[in-house]
């Protein structure tokens, strides 16, 4: 292509160079928005201390570092790797009852008892792994909703794994003299667990084995020519993401006390199961943050319901449900899509990509008042 | 559904088991209708068959409509319902997304849940009039209800209709040209949209029959009872169902058929195994449904065209 | 543009072996024959074409020999090894390198993302050095992104680093995926119709830029194409494939010339140029 360079004949304009506009720490650079962002965050993540009520609050606050945990996982698996499972939940639910047992049946430390259901994930991940080399797309997707169904009439009925229809109960862990019962405490650690995995998911992303995945995401033959071992990839993204539901799963009983595995049966594990991956894509299927994002979504959305009673939850679900349903149609990459989009019309039109965004916003949120006030 | 089953002798189970296998005949049938001509696994069958029967029961408890009548109502519901969520959601999804257009249909089905529950008033439990004739037929020794009878009759009735109009009939030749081609189909004149349409609604009513033959039947004289675990996305039904729709590999019909009546025979006749194998029967469904997907039945019955074209 | 990077050619091969030889190649799917008895040869640094109709195998030889089909009978050998029974990934360790017919590349990645992808061959930390940002992954990452550094000016894609190919033209996505097999530093190199679907002026470029790029990398090209002035232009040998039977060999102007492979185009009444329609098997 001498002749002709690639600059006459691409469709698109070619960028005018990098805006270099951020902050400096040390030798790490940030980007001002990042910077913003992480100021915003960090505010955030003081407002349950300072609040009222605020063991309720942070109990809310670690309620979404859990979840958060849990929607790394499907991060991985499905944003990274492109596989769509339908059964996180059962993850979760393994490693659960996992350190369920190790804490309480075995004794085990805390400590001790998280890479311990992290492991117990571990060949649930390589069964899925084995039915994803032969299954894909839809495929995959009823055969993992079936595992999760048969492991909820199987594994979870196992009254030694379970512990009863109660469930282990377990008392929040202690490291020395540095005691996590308390909300404040168990708040700060479940944040810093979720930040710490949020930072290694976005770490595997700008990876050789990130890239590796989503290259089989986006086109597994593609990959294969380029020498990626498309099977070994898949089987990690799973091991990866059934780990870090596992570890997710420890901190959900450590949340709760207690966990009864009913809801790792039909038909509430497929309930939530696909709750997890719903929300995960709002928040962004591809993205780290976007897990976060999904998660504090989720919760909100819970509260509103629990704090509204049955039949106005049930008229929020309506338009919840029809909200989530045009939200998919036009932006499939979730929240995080809706802010670039957003950034970028705003940066090409302050006053009129403002106005749109405050508009998008503002509709939400006259929606669901005018639902709670006059639903009843 | 509540239905006690203690100690059952076998005609009784299998009777019952033959009017579940109806059912998930008919799911079955509505569902590979869907899939083939639009490409979209409908999560959302259950929750839209669910619909035709609240509109049955407001029909028949607050509005007096006589049973049969309201019946036929609630199933052109159904078709009506069903042309509508293609209308306003499945035809803007591009099926290039898997995952996305996975997550819509588990969104409408969300949304048929909740809208389910509503229009059942959120009590715990509700009772629906039957429409068809109760009564007890002996077989043998054994009584079996005249209602699981006609299910399966009208269910095989139905089907084999439904086959013959889809294979021959003027509309039903066009809807498989859209499904194999809907490019080619376009260009030969063929509105894509509008028999996508007709393809789901002519689905849903399946859907809508399939509940109407089975869940005001459930206790005989009294009617039948939904519970709360009816007005779940899935419901009680769509993952046998989906089961049935593999066994002809999502695309093949008669054999969607056959497998709905296989796994309602089978899902019931398990409840009279002996102790561990009848607690299994999600395992076993599951097992059966993985190795049908590792089957990749579709493979035996459609050309490699509509193969991509579906996953286009 | 000059592609002149010595970090680009692959390791030396043993000078009499054949780069790539196949023998007695077969592939049959349920009654139909796609390939058959098919021994093919291409030599070090080579340029060798491939035509024939559509439908006649050719692109059904390339997967067997990469790996995308299982033959029925046949042996595949990469610089005297046997790679048959080699998965894909494997070939392309081995020293193979292919694009496909119809492009696609990752949409979700960048232009420069892509390329990283393709240095995947290349890099060795795993996931856990990744998501800890250990030494190794940090080393990784600094050497491949100066090779896609490296790659991207060479190729002339720097200002279209951070778009996605989907928004690129055809043209440029095919020279992106060149590109790309390009970095896994192939011995042998498949090319399916690299001139389909790109216009006409960068065709033409096409034939000089083959030329350099066996120059330089060192690597022979095997390539299928239904445009005679390319094939015609750039081969050095030509085989002819008709109903999966190799039926002519020789130079360009001989193939061409030679009577049944006249008949197998016109006898099946499709156009030789340019066919719009997918070559499937």
């Amino acid at each position: 292509m001498t002749a002709v360079t690639a600059a006459e004949t691409a469709i698109a304009e070619p960028d005018a160079g990098v805006r270099a506009r951020g902050v400096s720490l040390g030798r790490l650079r940030i980007s001002r928005s990042r910077a913003i962002a992480g100021a915003v965050l960090l505010g955030l993540g003081f407002i349950p201390v300072v609040v009222p009520h605020h063991d309720f609050w942070m109990y809310i606050g670690a309620y979404i570092a859990v979840w958060a945990m849990l929607e790394l996982s499907i991060v991985v698996v499905t944003g990274f790797a492109g596989m769509i499972s339908l059964m996180p939940f059962t993850f979760v639910g393994i490693g659960c009852f996992a350190s369920g047992v190790a804490v309480s049946v075995w004794g085990w430390p805390f400590w001790l008892a998280v890479p311990f259901a992290a492991a117990a994930t571990v060949p649930v991940s390589i069964a899925v792994g084995a039915a994803s080399v032969r299954l894909k797309g839809l495929y995959l997707a009823i055969a993992t909703l079936t595992f999760g169904n048969a492991l909820g009439e199987t594994l979870f009925k196992w009254n030694a794994f379970t512990g009863g229809q109660q469930g282990h109960t377990i008392v929040r862990p202690k490291l020395g003299v540095l005691s996590f019962r308390g909300d404040f405490s168990f708040y700060v650690l479940a944040m810093l667990v979720a930040l710490l995995l949020v930072w290694m998911v976005h770490g595997l992303k700008a990876s050789r084995v990130g890239r590796a995945m989503l290259s089989v995401r986006d086109n597994e033959r593609e990959a294969q020519a380029l020498g990626i071992n498309a099977i070994k990839t898949k089987l990690t993204a799973l091991v990866i993401g059934g780990a870090i539901a596992g570890v997710g799963g420890a901190f959900y009983l450590a949340l709760l006390r207690t966990a009864a595995p009913a809801g790792f049966q039909s038909p509430y594990v497929e309930i939530s199961s696909v709750l997890l991956v719903v929300w995960a894509v709002i928040g962004g299927i591809d993205s780290a943050f976007g897990a976060f994002l999904g998660a504090t979504a989720l919760i909100v959305q819970q509260q509103v319901y629990q704090g509204v009673g049955e039949r106005l939850g049930a008229w929020l679900g309506l338009y919840a449900a029809a909200i989530l349903v045009v939200f998919l149609i036009t932006r499939p990459g979730g929240l995080v899509q809706v802010v670039k989009i957003q950034r970028e019309r705003i940066h090409s039109d302050r006053i009129r990509g403002g106005i749109e965004t405050f508009v998008i916003l503002a509709i939400n949120v006259v929606i669901v008042y005018l639902i709670l006030h006059f639903g009843k | 559904m509540v239905l006690a089953t203690a100690a059952l002798p076998v005609v009784e189970v299998a009777s019952f088991g033959l009017a579940k296998g109806a059912v998930f005949a008919l799911l079955a049938l509505g569902l590979v209708l869907i899939y083939r001509t639009t490409g979209v696994t409908n999560f959302a069958h259950w929750g839209i068959g669910l619909s035709g029967i609240v509109i049955y029961f407001l029909l028949t408890s607050k509005a007096h409509t006589p049973t049969p009548l309201a019946a036929i109502i609630s199933i052109v519901a159904c078709a009506a319902i069903g042309a509508i969520s293609y209308r306003l959601v499945f035809r803007y999804v591009k099926r290039t997304n898997q995952l996305v257009l996975i997550l819509i249909a588990l969104g409408v089905a969300q949304f048929f849940a909740a809208l389910t529950a509503w229009g059942f008033g959120f009590e715990p439990t509700t009772i629906v009039k039957p429409w068809l004739p109760v009564s007890n037929i002996k077989v043998g020794t054994a009584e079996v209800q005249s209602t699981q009878v006609i299910a399966a009759v009208v269910a095989v009735v139905i089907s084999l209709l439904f086959m013959a109009w889809f294979r021959y009939a003027r509309t039903g030749r066009a809807l498989r040209a859209v499904a194999q081609n809907r490019e080619a189909a376009s260009l030969a004149g063929i509105d894509e949209h509008r028999y996508s349409m007709i393809a789901w609604a002519i689905g849903s009513a399946l859907a809508g029959l399939a509940l109407l033959l089975i869940i005001p039947h459930t206790s005989g004289q009294s009617g039948g009872v939904i519970t709360t675990g009816d007005t779940t996305p899935f419901g009680t039904f769509l993952i046998p169902a989906f089961g049935a729709a593999l066994v002809g590999g999502l695309v093949n019909l008669p054999l969607a058929v056959v497998g709905g009546f296989i796994f309602g025979l089978a899902q019931e006749m398990l409840i009279l195994a002996p102790s561990p194998w009848g607690g299994l029967r999600s395992t076993i469904a599951a097992i059966l449904i993985v190795i049908l997907l590792l089957m990749h039945m579709e493979r035996f019955f459609v050309a490699r065209a509509e193969l991509e074209a579906l996953e286009a | 543009m000059a592609i002149t990077e010595s970090d680009l050619k692959p390791e030396p091969s043993a000078v009499d072996e054949p780069a790539l030889r196949t023998a007695g190649l077969s592939v049959r799917f349920g009654g139909i024959t796609a390939l058959d008895e098919v021994a093919v040869e291409i030599r070090p640094g080579e340029i060798v074409g491939l035509l024939g109709p559509n439908g006649a195998g050719k692109t059904t030889l390339f997967n067997a020999i990469s790996g995308f089909i299982k033959p029925d009978a046949g042996r595949v050998l990469l610089d005297g090894n046997e790679i048959q029974d080699l998965f894909p990934y494997e070939r392309v360790a081995a020293g193979l390198g292919r694009t496909f017919q119809h492009v696609k590349l990752f949409r979700g990645l960048t232009v420069e993302e892509n390329l990283l992808a393709a240095q995947h061959r290349h890099l060795r930390s795993g996931a856990v050095a990744a998501m800890l940002r250990l030494p190794s992954w940090r080393r990784d990452e600094d050497e491949a992104r100066e090779r896609v550094e490296q790659m991207l000016q060479m190729v002339d894609l720097r200002p279209w680093r951070n778009r996605y190919p989907w928004e690129l033209s055809y043209g440029t996505v095919r020279f992106l995926e060149l590109a790309a097999v390009l970095s896994l530093r192939p011995k042998v190199l498949l090319l399916d119709e690299p001139a389909t679907g790109i216009q006409q002026k960068e065709v033409e470029a096409l034939g000089p830029l083959l030329k350099r790029v066996r120059d330089e990398v060192g690597c022979a090209i095997f390539l299928i194409e239904h445009d005679m002035g390319l094939l015609m232009g750039v081969s050095e040998r030509v085989y002819a494939l008709d109903f999966g039977k190799l039926i002519a060999e020789g130079t360009p102007q001989e193939v061409t010339a030679d009577p049944r492979v006249l008949e197998s185009y016109l006898g099946r009444t499709r156009r030789v140029l340019h066919s719009e329609e997918a070559d499937g098997a």
